[in-house]
């Protein structure tokens, strides 16, 4: 390990951030410069002892805490600098990171552990389906296992990252006699030249090449070490991976801290600034009921923020138990269409009409026609607000006929 | 509603909330309902006792903080006070104090005792009939005269009017805004008693007659309360929303017990998804109000020059009024039947947050703050 990591034993969160600023503001760029090398940054990250900061230093990590990686991305947003976020690392290293660590073999956390962190490697999921996505436990991709080997047959879809991303998570099922959630088995699929595996983009709402993918696999071969977790016990490592996800995407993530986001254009435009930029340019800024919606979406972004720093105390001193990621997930999706709405009122007819190539608020339109992406990507709305209310507040569960079944007589979509 | 609060704060919260179930529960609430002035005053001096009235006042003046922090230590009482709808005139008397902490000549500030103690009230009479409740908006006149000060003019909404020995006027002067404290029982000077839907808590109105003062009266100088008008806002809001939150924190706990216990269909209502997903969302905006209203009391506290603090108070009273009026609001739908009666307790609350909504502005005027604060 370098010496870096060596300096952060037993280091209180104090002595740690006058390190971290001094280290921040001397090596960090300036986040509305932050070039176009995220990769390089991440390594320089992780070269000094500033990736994964929770992790355990043999795979990696900095040994340090929750609470030191918070004080780490409050720092580096102090001082107006820039360290990789978003895609992929927000997944690779706030989601599939952490749930290798959970889970993996020791072999896996210390072969592909610090190839996350320093973002050699990338990962993402392969959980849903064509045949659905809200019913995870319901997969249907086949996993056989030969000899020395596993044998990958079925298909995936809405893989975020699929084509750029070396690894993907996949849950596919080893058992089907035994009930939905005990047949199922989490493996690491390697991405690229891999025989037997087709990979599509998936032309997204807006018409661009969308970010996720559709992936068919045909006696695709994965080595028996890839397994994450134990065979038919994928459910608790999938498990655990949503629980890595909801706290990632609500920026109370573990390894990783993203309230540290760079807007691209089209996030810009979902938050506060982009509808007030776009009323400016309109000229209607001194619209009583428009200003009105601008300032809840300024409140509303205002809220998530604090609410992020709220939710992660809670659960950083044990106050909160449980997925309470999903409550900043919920807000998060219920946000997103909200906000498009009001970026359609005030984009108005420019919104969505426009001369020529000068999108005015042209972007609105397409903002608005993505945003339920929000709403639905990660566990829909309907999904979180089924967790919080039975894991956060202990109500009746739904109830779920096929749960003790043996999968085989499961009754699954109607073909029409 | 801190998640971490110093042991201090803790100990603090445990002696006012035991405080109220004991001196102030709910039956005792609603017997207020036909007295006058709303409150006891010597339960009032008893609430003192505890500190409610001097943590806003420095120690060389009687009072003094639990954390370094006055406006979160406050934001305790204040969330505990909205838990029980209590009575009391919280705001008002902490707003004066902390105004004449800062403003108030050595004259003035002798009133700061009384107010600590419980022995004495004051109210804050800032918005006008009809009119919103912003700076801007106040047209009470005051016009100087030789070494004396006149106000002409009205005042409403005034918290604890009626109860009050001294009133804190917001009023216009030439030169600008400027404040005068003075007693109630000043030559020319009428308060009217009003009532308003809240159990306890009583408003007034104020008449001022061409009432004459010595320029003693003034607090600060004629044209200087612009600074101190706003200090005072900033507080009253950011502990009214931690009276709401505290007020919406024990609807939704009471209710989503209430849920588990009572059957239809023979299961429990909590059990359908149409009431589950609404439930979610409550506890959603009740914990993002809960963040908001926390942050909102430290940015007071911080007395950020920036802005900062302002549009964090309207941020938070825009979010806090609507979203905890909402929750309240699908609590009594939860409640069926039962939570439309005079029997339920929870229009107890509906009142409490009803008033609150439009006290200090609402979430419109509020949102028109946060717009203009971003200079759209
Ligand atoms: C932008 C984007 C990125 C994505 N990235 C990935 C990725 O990287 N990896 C991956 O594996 N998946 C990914 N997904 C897939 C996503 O997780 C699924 O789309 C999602 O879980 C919903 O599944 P579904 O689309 O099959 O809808 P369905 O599950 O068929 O749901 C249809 C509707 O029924 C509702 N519903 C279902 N069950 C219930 C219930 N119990 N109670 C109430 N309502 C219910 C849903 O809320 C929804 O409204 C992505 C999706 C999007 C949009």
């Amino acid at each position: 390990m370098t010496d870096a990591r060596d300096q952060a034993v037993d280091e209180d969160v104090e002595s740690f951030r006058i390190r971290a600023r001094a280290w921040i503001e001397a090596n960090l760029p300036d986040r509305d410069h932050p070039g176009d090398d995220d990769r390089a940054l991440q390594a320089l990250l992780f070269d000094s002892g500033f990736a994964g900061i929770a992790f355990p230093r043999e795979y990696g990590g900095a040994g340090l805490t929750l609470a030191h990686q918070k004080v780490f991305y409050d720092e580096v947003r102090a001082a107006h600098r820039w360290a990789p976020c978003g895609m992929p690392w927000q997944v690779s290293i706030g989601m599939m990171a952490p749930t290798i660590l959970d889970h993996g073999s020791e072999e896996l956390k210390r072969r592909h552990l610090p190839r996350m962190l320093r973002g050699e490697e990338t990962w993402m999921q392969l959980l849903s389906e064509p045949r659905g996505g809200s019913d995870l436990a319901g997969a249907t991709t086949r996993l056989t296992r030969d000899g020395d080997t596993y044998v990958l047959n079925g298909a995936k879809m809405w893989s975020s990252g699929a084509h750029t991303c070396d690894f993907g998570l996949c849950l596919a099922r080893t058992d089907w006699d035994a009930p939905k959630h005990r047949g199922l088995s989490m493996i690491a699929v390697p991405l690229h030249d891999t025989p037997g595996l087709v990979l599509e983009v998936i032309r997204a709402v807006d018409g661009n090449p969308g970010h996720f993918c559709q992936e068919f696999f045909d006696d695709v071969v994965v080595p028996v070490e890839n397994l994450v977790g134990e065979e038919n016990s994928g459910w608790a490592v999938a498990q655990s991976l949503l629980f890595h996800e909801r706290n990632a995407t609500g920026g109370a993530g573990y390894g990783y801290g993203l309230q540290n986001a760079r807007p691209t254009n089209r996030q810009a435009q979902r938050s506060a600034d982009g509808v007030i930029a776009t009323a400016k340019q309109r000229g209607v800024g001194g619209d009583p009921v428009l200003r009105q919606l601008m300032a809840e979406s300024y409140i509303e972004y205002t809220a998530s923020r604090f609410a992020n720093d709220r939710i992660a105390a809670g659960m950083r001193t044990g106050q909160f138990k449980g997925p309470w990621g999903s409550l900043l997930k919920l807000h998060l999706g219920a946000l997103s269409s909200r906000h498009a709405k009001i970026g359609l009122a005030v984009g108005g007819a420019d919104g969505v009409i426009w001369e020529g190539d000068a999108k005015v608020g042209g972007v609105a339109g397409e903002a608005w026609l993505s945003a339920r992406g929000i709403a639905i990507a990660g566990g829909t709305n309907e999904i979180q607000r089924n967790i919080v209310s039975e894991r956060l507040l202990g109500l009746p569960r739904e109830p779920s006929p096929d749960r003790d079944l043996p999968f085989s007589e499961v009754v699954r979509n109607q073909h029409r | 509603m801190k998640l971490e609060l110093t042991a201090d704060q803790e100990f603090f919260r445990e002696t006012t909330r035991k405080f109220l179930e004991s001196e102030s529960p709910l039956t005792a609430v609603r017997q207020r309902w036909d007295s006058p002035d709303g409150f006891d005053r010597g339960w009032w001096r008893a609430a003192a006792d505890l500190g409610w009235t001097s943590l806003l006042v420095p120690e060389q003046l009687g009072g003094g903080t639990l954390s370094g922090s006055p406006v979160a230590d406050a934001v305790i009482v204040a969330e505990e006070m909205g838990r029980m709808v209590a009575p009391g005139p919280f705001v008002p008397v902490n707003v004066v104090a902390s105004t004449l902490a800062t403003w108030g000549s050595a004259d003035q500030q002798a009133l700061i005792a009384g107010l600590v103690s419980g022995d004495e009230v004051a109210a804050w009479a800032f918005a006008e009939p009809g009119r919103s409740w912003d700076a801007d908006a106040v047209r009470l006149t005051l016009t100087v005269d030789g070494g004396d000060v006149v106000l002409a003019g009205r005042k409403a909404y005034v918290e604890a009017a009626a109860q009050a020995g001294h009133l804190l006027v917001t009023a216009r002067a030439d030169a600008g805004l400027t404040q005068v404290l003075l007693a109630t029982d000043t030559a020319g000077l009428t308060v009217v008693p009003g009532r308003s839907i809240d159990i306890v808590r009583r408003y007034g109105s104020v008449v001022f007659d061409d009432v004459r003062l010595p320029g003693s009266a003034l607090v600060g100088e004629v044209g200087g309360a612009e600074a101190a008008v706003e200090r005072q806002l900033q507080i009253a809001v950011a502990l009214q929303c931690a009276e709401t939150v505290g007020a919406a924190d024990r609807v939704f706990e009471t209710t989503v017990e209430y849920a588990q216990d009572r059957y239809a269909f023979g299961r429990p209502i909590a059990s359908f998804q149409a009431l589950k997903h609404r439930i979610a969302d409550m506890l959603q905006w009740l914990e993002f109000s809960k963040a908001l209203s926390d942050a909102a009391a430290a940015a007071v506290d911080a007395d950020a020059t920036d802005g900062e603090a302002a549009r964090l108070v309207s941020v938070a009273k825009a979010y806090i009024a609507d979203h905890c009026l909402d929750i309240i609001d699908d609590c009594v739908q939860l409640n069926g039947g039962i939570g439309v009666t005079w029997e339920h307790d929870i229009h107890l609350y509906s009142r409490r947050a009803a008033v609150n909504r439009a006290v200090w502005g609402s979430p419109e005027e509020h949102k028109e703050r946060v717009a203009a604060l971003l200079e759209i």
